[in-house]
């Protein structure tokens, strides 16, 4: 047993180095900054104090971006998980000699690259795009509806992005439940929906779980999505980070954003694992 | 009262014919095994039963009610999968409330229940066990607590014992077999053990290629197969192939001539007078009914010399091939009787096969009907 594990404990030093000098000595660094002081001309001062922190949460412009952040990833979680399941279920029930076929075309999007895939929504969603067009055409509409540049778009674009993530993640674990379980359900008189919400569910959640929280940490995060398709007044924790470090080169201020945007995602994780975990485990 | 008819039920994938033309009528409390080589359409049969596929043709009666077209949640049966099947995530106690919740029963009465099926089980003291906290045998009869609480109109066992280790497959078999009587449950198991479905089948239905070969008692198959396949598959056979010479004479393809008594030929076999001489048949000879000893003996009709290529001791029995004169080979089991005139022979030793003419049967010498249809 013992040669065993020290053999485990050298396999996964080198990941764990990587993980301390990549991950944690930046974030301390990055900690460090955000209680510095931010002095037009000089920009950042030494100094120990909660000032930017302070600024953040008692500015109501802030707080709305925060809150707007949360609100648009939570969205994009749930309607990842609302279309993710059925297609991940599909997926990985499919008998079909094309399934390695499908699953390609799930990853596909991900080939494309952020500004690629807005440019196309800009085709879509314009004012001129297809989508006007259309409804034009149809004679639905007399003016071009106002699609791009919404709270709507950037929703429909983060969970597009993301949608393949939540997918995979759920597809694996689905494919772990084996089929006959739910047979034995339907035998001991379970209707579809019973099947899913007493079998496949809770024994589908650590997929469930893990495909949410990636997909809300991406959406928490993400960068180009609201830039391109929310427009310059659309603003989202991500982008507002940037603005700060490379824009206005207030690294303390923007340290201390980095720090409420990891703090919020990472809590938020975490309460919903445990809720999520509370409720449907056996 | 629940009893299964199956009206002619036939399932195709594409080109396979997984089960064809399936008639079979199992009566309130039988205990019927279907028994067959992997692939014959077994577990087939049971999932059409069961409602988890549809029938491409004919019909399903569970107790008079037609369910053809009914989907399995609908259907209350029991099913025993090959392997169990539980869900992992419940406890055994959990796992055996499962049917009972669907059916909306008071959590009281589930919980009564539940403790009764748990003890009928021989698990009272393992109702909080997670599956995988469970041995196979234990997980085995959770799985039959789990789908007899429901009192199902039909159980249906799919290699209910697969998984077991050989003692414990006896023990269980038994268990299961007593319930089965005592709750008078119609129960159609599978299994593609032949030990199994002798010692556990009110009936026993031989399929082959998804049709079925014979139905009937044990008996009936082992003493009057319909066919060679029958012959081959319940218990073990020797085949010699070659001609109807007259009534009752049959010549070897190795040349031996041999006698038989037709007189009680059944169904389907081939009665002496019925085939015309010269047909091409096959002479069916079980092991235990072949007598070896030194010398020829002429109390019985056939006798025959050979050597003794190759001996098994297998306790109860001693197991010889015994290459005959004419070269084709016999298997012959002799009891290990333990008596002092009992000697076993060895390798290389010159015997003498006898065996009187009721011993051999004759029949169709055609095809193994799997060959058939590859
Ligand atoms: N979903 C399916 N699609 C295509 N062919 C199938 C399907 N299910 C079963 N078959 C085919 O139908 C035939 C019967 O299968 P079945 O599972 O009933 O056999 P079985 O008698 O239970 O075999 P075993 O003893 O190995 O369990 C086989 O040839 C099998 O390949
Ligand atoms: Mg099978």
């Amino acid at each position: 047993m013992a040669p065993r594990r020290s053999v485990a404990g050298a396999l996964v030093g080198p990941a764990t180095l990587a993980v301390v000098l990549g991950l944690l000595v930046p974030l301390a660094i990055l900690f460090r900054y955000s209680l510095n002081r931010f002095v037009p001309g000089r920009l950042m001062v030494e100094a120990l104090t909660a000032e930017n922190y302070v600024k953040f949460f008692t500015d109501p412009y802030y707080v709305a971006v925060l809150l707007r952040t949360l609100r648009v990833s939570g969205i994009c979680m749930v309607l990842c998980l609302v279309l993710g399941f059925p297609l991940a279920y599909a997926l990985a029930r499919t008998g079909s000699r094309w399934k390695s076929v499908l699953v390609m075309l799930v990853v596909l999007p991900l080939f494309v690259g952020n500004a690629v895939r807005a440019a196309g929504w800009m085709v879509m969603f314009g004012s001129r795009g297809l989508l006007n067009t259309l409804l034009g055409v149809v004679g639905l509409i007399d003016r071009p509806l106002q699609l791009m540049y919404t709270e709507g778009a950037v929703i429909v674009g983060i969970t597009a992005i993301n949608l393949p993530f939540m997918v995979l993640t759920l597809e694996s674990v689905i494919e772990g439940i084996d089929p006959a379980i739910e047979d034995a359900a339907a035998s001991l008189g379970a209707r579809p929906l019973q099947v899913f919400r007493r079998v496949i569910l809770p024994l589908a959640l650590p997929g469930v779980l893990a495909g949410t929280i990636l997909v809300f940490i991406l959406g928490m995060n993400a960068y180009a999505t609201p830039i391109l398709l929310g427009g310059p007044r659309f603003q989202m924790m991500g982008p507002l980070v940037y603005g700060q470090f490379a824009g206005l080169n207030n690294w303390p201020f923007g340290a201390a954003l980095s720090f409420v945007l990891m703090t919020a995602t990472l809590s938020l994780s975490a309460v919903s694992n445990l809720w999520i975990q509370r409720r449907y485990r056996r | 009262m629940a009893r299964i008819e199956l009206e002619a039920i036939s399932k195709r994938y594409g080109d396979v014919h997984a089960v064809r033309d399936f008639s079979l009528v199992i009566e309130h409390g039988e205990l019927v095994v279907l028994l067959g080589p992997s692939g014959c359409g077994k577990t087939t049969t049971l999932r059409m039963i069961a409602g988890f596929v549809p029938a491409t043709s004919g019909r399903i009666r569970l107790g008079g009610r037609d369910v053809t077209n009914m989907p399995a949640h609908r259907r209350n049966t029991g099913l025993v999968f090959q392997g169990y099947a539980l869900f992992p995530h419940l406890t055994a106690a959990e796992n055996i409330a499962f049917g009972l919740q669907m059916r909306k029963l008071p959590e009281p009465v589930v919980r009564e229940k539940v403790t009764r099926a748990l003890r009928l089980v021989r698990l009272d003291d393992l109702g909080d066990r997670l599956p995988r906290q469970l041995s196979g045998g234990q997980q085995q009869r959770v799985a039959l607590a789990r789908a007899l609480v429901i009192e199902p109109d039909a159980l249906l066992l799919d290699e209910p014992l697969s998984n077991l280790d050989a003692k414990l497959r006896e023990e269980v078999r038994v268990e299961i077999r007593q319930l089965q009587r005592a709750l008078g449950l119609t129960t159609v198991m599978v299994t593609h053990d032949q030990d199994e479905a002798l010692a556990m089948a009110d009936r026993l239905v031989v399929m082959s290629a998804g049709a079925i070969q014979q139905i009937g008692t044990q008996r009936e198959l082992y003493e009057h197969p319909r066919n060679r396949f029958v012959a081959g598959f319940v218990g073990r056979t020797n085949f010699l192939r070659g001609l109807l010479v007259e009534p009752g004479v049959f010549r070897s393809d190795g040349g031996l001539t041999l006698r038989y008594d037709g007189r009680s030929a059944p169904a389907g076999a081939v009665a002496p007078g019925a085939s015309p001489s010269g047909a091409r048949r096959a002479l069916a000879l079980r092991p235990e009914r072949l007598a070896i000893g030194a010398l020829a003996d002429s109390a019985r009709a056939n006798r025959v010399a050979g050597t003794v290529e190759f001996a098994s001791y297998l306790g109860a029995i001693i197991e010889y091939y015994v290459r005959l004169s004419s070269g084709e080979i016999l298997r012959v089991h002799a009891p290990n009787t333990g008596a002092a005139g009992d000697r076993a022979w060895a390798l290389g030793e010159t015997v003498h096969v006898s065996w009187p003419v009721e011993v051999g049967l004759v029949l169709e010498d055609e095809h193994q009907p799997e060959e058939d249809h590859r």
